[in-house]
């Protein structure tokens, strides 16, 4: 399959970013990234570690800005939107290193994902509170669903900060699917976890492709890459390397010197 | 009246308002995260305001006052408590948007010094260092309450009040309002990726939080009668501070255990003890050092306080059985369970 193919046709890209640029203290982290996320497929963005992977998902969903270049999500432009405007137009994302609501319940994590809720109004609280109720219920029954589905139900009364790592990685993805995202963003999600974990997480990556959502994950782990993911980005140096199937960039040269020759070596000396 | 319940009705007052005014700094501090060093200026700004609109008006007074509108009670209470929360808009809207934590707190001191200047030295305003005093007992006309009967009056008032601030702060804290407001506080960065508008709800907070403060000053001018410098002193925040962080951050209930221990008891009991005439004032700085040690032991073995906050849980019990909930699942379009333990990635 070539890039083209792996990609899909122009007219259905979800997110696009151009010449993106990010300097901390003049080191540039994103040095020109430029790539398409086709829509309703798994894309995974891999590379080097110090490739500026984490910096370009940190821009993409808002949580930092870029000294330059753009992003849009569909048509929109989004470039340098606070990453609370880019959340609701559907755009939702995990973190390589777990950020659960610690205090909060496994349940109520969900709970808050859901966009325009009326409970969030003081006026509704006074003066439609069945409405809030009635919506409050809806979510409840939601969350639970999700949270069965993703093997967290029985912790849903658990504060979040006494999951294990594993189960944090599960419940920032539950999280995230309780936004009803288009786009999901998943920072290493198969990170310090075991392989039994690794399996599940790809199941229900999968999943969400099924129903639609369009997945853009940093992944270290090549078999996952290569098991679920139908298209792949590799980041050098802040630079878009190539694009395409994974199997086609094991044949090129200059993805396999500066990111797959050094994975496929560790691999062999393990 | 003896003397006896005299002390016990204005310890009463204490408590109660105190109430209020925890709950209002424990929404801005225990449920959104919110360090408001300048929390003592608005409970100032909703006390003199409370005063001055219930006065006449300052000419032949012998004082110097805005408004003197002679409102009643409890208007003035409320356009006190409104304006609290003005005052909260337009700091927030210069503090907020810019800084978090601790460069937001040093910010918010600043102004408490700032306010108290003011209200300190220009005496148009609010009668400089002497402040407002003969101000108008509430309803004290009406019913021909005399300064003894006023002060159980008063009290009840103050419990009225609270109670219903307390019904009212409950509906918000657990509302997803309130849990909003507690993801923000856990971390504000992952609300923002939630699409949470995180300014948004820190401002909400900052108003309803200063509305409480506004309020309770309101009720303190109103029980005293009068209201200057001297009473609220920028360090002030910090006793209020204690009663949040010993009675149980982010507990409504644990607001009123920490007002009983720490106002009523350490601030307002021993000021009704007989000083030691060889000693005029050890009595204060010792209950000080008292406030700043229970804090420092609170903090240390038990930073959740002495009531500590509840964890929300599910409103289905543990032993509800999951093929309820599978059905649940199947109306919300998601795979039972048994499904997702034989998947993978295939």
């Amino acid at each position: 399959m070539t890039d083209q193919e792996s990609r899909g046709s122009s007219d259905e890209m979800i997110l696009t970013c151009e010449g993106l640029t990010k300097a901390f203290l003049g080191v540039k982290a994103v040095n020109g990234a430029t790539f398409e996320v086709p829509k309703g497929k798994i894309t995974a963005l891999i590379g080097p570690n110090g490739a500026g992977k984490t910096t370009v998902v940190n821009i993409l969903s808002g949580a930092m800005t870029s000294d330059s270049g753009t992003t849009h999500i569909g048509s929109t432009d989004v470039t340098n939107w606070p990453s609370y405007k880019i959340a609701r137009l559907g755009l939702m994302r995990t973190f390589q290193l777990s950020r659960e609501l610690g205090d909060l319940t496994v349940l109520e994590n969900l709970l808050v994902a859901p966009k325009h809720q009326p409970g969030e109004s003081l006026v509704n609280i006074f003066l439609r509170p069945s409405l809030v109720k009635r919506v409050e219920c809806e979510n409840v029954e939601r969350a639970l669903g999700i949270l069965q589905t993703y093997g967290l139900y029985d912790l849903r009364d658990n504060r979040a900060r006494e999951l294990s790592g594993g189960q944090k990685k599960l419940l920032e993805i539950s999280r995230g699917v309780m936004a009803s995202p288009t786009l999901l963003l998943l920072d290493e999600p198969m990170a310090g976890v075991n392989p039994a974990l690794i399996e599940r997480i790809g199941g229900y990556i999968l999943d969400l492709k099924a129903q639609g959502v369009t997945v853009l994950m940093i992944e270290h782990n090549l078999n996952v890459v290569e098991k679920i993911c139908d298209h792949v980005i590799v980041l050098a140096e802040g630079k878009t390397l190539a694009t395409g199937r994974l199997s086609d960039l094991r044949a090129n040269p200059e993805v396999v010197t500066a990111y797959l020759g050094e994975v496929i070596n560790a691999s062999t000396h393990s | 009246m003896s003397a006896f319940w005299y002390y016990v009705f204005t310890l009463l007052f204490f408590l109660f308002d105190y109430f209020i005014l925890a709950m209002g700094l424990n929404i801005q501090y225990g449920e959104t995260g919110i360090l408001n060093f300048a929390y003592i200026g608005f409970v100032a700004i909703g006390a003199y305001v409370t005063g001055a609109v219930s006065m006449p008006d300052s000419a032949g007074t012998g004082q110097h006052y805005i408004l003197g509108l002679n409102i009643p009670f409890p208007i003035n209470l409320i356009i006190g408590g409104l304006t609290a929360s003005a005052l909260a808009l337009i700091v927030a809207l210069i503090s907020l948007r810019r800084l978090r934590t601790d460069y937001l707190a040093m910010v918010l001191i600043s102004l408490s010094l700032v306010l108290y200047d003011i209200c300190n030295n220009f005496v148009p305003l609010f009668n400089g260092a002497d402040g407002l005093y003969n101000v108008p007992e509430p309803m004290a006309g009406v019913l021909k309450l005399t300064t003894n009967s006023f002060v159980p009056f008063f009290a009840g008032v103050a419990g009225v009040v609270a109670l219903i601030m307390w019904f009212l702060m409950s509906r918000i804290t657990r509302s997803p309002l309130g849990r909003t407001f507690r993801a923000i506080r856990d971390d504000a960065g992952v609300a923002s990726a939630l699409g949470k508008g995180v300014f948004r709800y820190q401002l909400t907070s900052m108003l309803i939080g200063s509305f409480y403060a506004g309020v309770g000053g309101g009720l303190i001018i109103q029980f005293g009668g009068s209201f200057n410098p001297s009473a609220w002193l920028p360090g002030e925040t910090f006793v209020i501070f204690a009663v949040i962080i010993v009675g149980g951050v982010g507990n409504n209930i644990g607001m009123i255990a920490g007002s009983l221990l720490v106002e009523t008891l350490l601030v307002h009991l021993p000021a009704f003890l007989p000083s030691i005439p060889s000693h005029p004032g050890l009595i204060e700085y010792v209950d000080a050092m008292v406030i700043g040690i229970l804090l420092m032991v609170m903090l240390w073995f038990r930073p959740q306080g002495m009531i500590p906050e509840r964890i929300r849980r599910s409103p289905i019990s543990a032993s509800t059985p999951l093929s309820s909930v599978t059905a649940v699942a199947a109306r919300a379009g998601a795979e039972p369970l048994s499904t997702v333990e034989e998947g993978g990635a295939s």
